[in-house]
């Protein structure tokens, strides 16, 4: 596949140069981790799971975020970011990379995009400046969601990067519908994936980045290449300058520096889609804890979830006065229809008011009055999508410890 | 009904993407935060000069104590069969024992 050439290309350069090569080609990051500094001192958190300590950091363009891995970079959001308003600043917006091969220097105007592959008749390459002025954009607001969300709640705990419920965020997102730069290359008949390779490269060549999405999904008008995010350009560690949007779908598709799609006839098995990112393929996508599943499948859309934001577990509130309670709600692309509220640990239920409308893709806001007694108040709230879905009251268990949606308590104590 | 998931950008919104500033993106990442622990063990230096080439301690430190060794053991053959980490037969058990007596259900033994 064409995804290999670039990955060859660097190898090549890795064997003759070490690494001042590879920091001269802009990936700096081999070039740091032979020298293996490292900083101890800072801010920290205690996230609030076993093991759970972690350091805070400001990232180039980021404000300080919870680090779960330096190189390559794996920043969380601090969960009270999600209070100040639905949508997410650039500066406190998650971070998930897989391969230390990040490009550390880009120029967002002379970027290329190569389409291809075995299905499109016209195969081509797209400049930024291109996909910029000759294309229409659109806007969408849509959550950007890591598959594992909330792994570090686990029980049984799972293995993998453990993180508490900050790796999401809700960006406003122009760019251009993936159907119209595909409909250019000519698709044939036989066209059955869309394969999505961006420029951060493993460093020893093997188990690229590569995703797929049915050539169906890719057509849908609503999957787009975003190039720019909250009125700003991406910050590069989050895709800069173009970056695939899935709406719905898990932060994995959601492929950074964008630059090769590839239209294939077969399905496209690479490590990320198989055995990686792989869920129980039935309809909770969960199995008993401790077990495996009989058969899986490509890790899809969000299921529906809810968080208080206004206050934390473990928080304290003002007794006998009314305090509005505020949080948000989203689901894979159905859209909001309801949120309730308990605050006596799920045993009796009333519906919450719900905020503006910014799309079905977006976080819905939600508030709610609550004049507490004094002692201990257990709240709960839980969301219902326009299909009717909804959260687990218990949580569900799968073994990669994706897909976490139960509905979470959040214990008060009024004052 | 469903409610349209995006709407074409208006003209004023193509005159503010032009004013967004695209060019040429540089960044300096931060040095690791975390070292690996050190340990009697002969999978120590091996780890320090294999795992450390691709990636930061976190990746192992913030790993449940309760992860077993046929985990580390899966990670490390992951690293080597699909990630092509030069890694010699004879160090990954090495590596794996470290691991595992370091950060997983076999510490302190």
């Amino acid at each position: 596949m064409n995804d290999e050439r670039s990955t060859h290309r660097l190898r090549r350069r890795l064997l003759a140069g070490g690494a001042g090569a590879l920091a001269a080609a802009g990936l700096g990051t081999l070039g740091r981790s032979a020298v293996a500094q490292v900083v101890g001192e800072g801010p920290t958190i205690e996230l609030p799971f076993g093991n759970g300590g972690r350091r805070l950091v400001a990232y180039p363009e980021k404000r300080p975020l919870i680090v779960l891995t330096s190189r390559p970079p794996q920043l969380e959001t601090p969960f009270e970011v999600f209070n100040d308003g639905v949508i997410t600043p650039n500066d406190a917006f998650f971070v998930r990379y897989h391969h230390a091969g990040i490009p550390t220097s880009i120029d967002g105007d002379k970027h290329v995009i190569r389409i291809g592959g075995n299905a499109v008749g016209k195969p081509y390459e797209l400049t930024m400046a291109e996909l910029r002025t000759q294309f229409k954009p659109v806007e969408m607001v849509a959550v950007n969601q890591c598959s594992g969300n909330g792994r570090g709640f686990f029980n049984p705990r799972v293995t993998g990067g453990q993180l508490a419920n900050g790796a999401m965020g809700n960006a406003r997102w122009v760019g251009v519908p993936l159907k119209d730069v595909l409909a250019r290359a000519e698709l044939k008949n036989s066209a059955r994936e869309v394969t999505f390779n961006g420029l951060d490269i493993a460093l020893f060549g093997g188990g690229d980045f590569v995703k797929s999405i049915a050539v169906n999904h890719a057509m849908d008008g609503e999957v787009m290449l975003a190039y720019q995010m909250n009125g700003a350009d991406i910050p590069l560690l989050n895709g800069y300058p173009v970056k695939l949007i899935v709406p719905g779908f898990y932060g994995t598709y959601w492929v950074k520096h964008l630059s090769e799609i590839e239209v294939i006839d077969q399905s496209f098995e690479g490590f990320w889609m198989k055995p990686a990112y792989r869920v129980p393929d039935n309809d909770c996508a969960c199995v008993e804890p401790g077990t495996t599943a009989a058969a899986t499948r490509p890790i899809g859309r969000f299921n529906v979830r809810s968080f208080i934001t206004s206050v934390q577990d473990g928080g304290r509130v003002r007794a006998g006065q009314e305090s509005v309670v505020r949080g948000i709600a989203f689901d894979g692309g159905q859209g909001v229809r309801e949120v309730a509220y308990s605050s006596d640990g799920g045993q009796s239920w009333r519906g919450a008011k719900l905020g503006a409308d910014m799309g079905r893709y977006s976080f819905r806001e939600f508030s709610f009055g609550f004049t507490p007694e004094k002692g201990v108040h257990d709240l709960r709230v839980r969301a219902w999508n326009r299909s009717g879905q909804s959260q687990p009251m218990q949580a569900l268990w799968q073994p990669a410890g994706y897909m976490r949606n139960v509905v979470e308590s959040v214990k008060v104590t009024a004052v | 009904m469903k409610t349209p998931a995006f709407l074409p950008v208006a003209v004023t919104l193509l005159a503010l993407a032009s004013a967004v500033q695209a060019g040429t993106k540089s960044i300096d990442l931060p040095a690791d935060g975390v070292a690996l622990k050190p340990s009697p063990l002969p999978g120590y230096a091996r780890a320090q000069a294999i795992c450390s080439a691709c990636h930061s301690a976190e990746y192992l430190q913030y790993q449940p104590a309760t992860a077993p060794r046929a985990y580390w053991d899966a990670m490390v053959k992951r690293m080597t069969v699909v990630f092509k980490a030069p890694v010699a037969d004879e160090d990954i058990p090495l590596i794996v024992d470290y691991l595992v007596r370091t950060y997983g259900n076999e510490q302190g033994r």
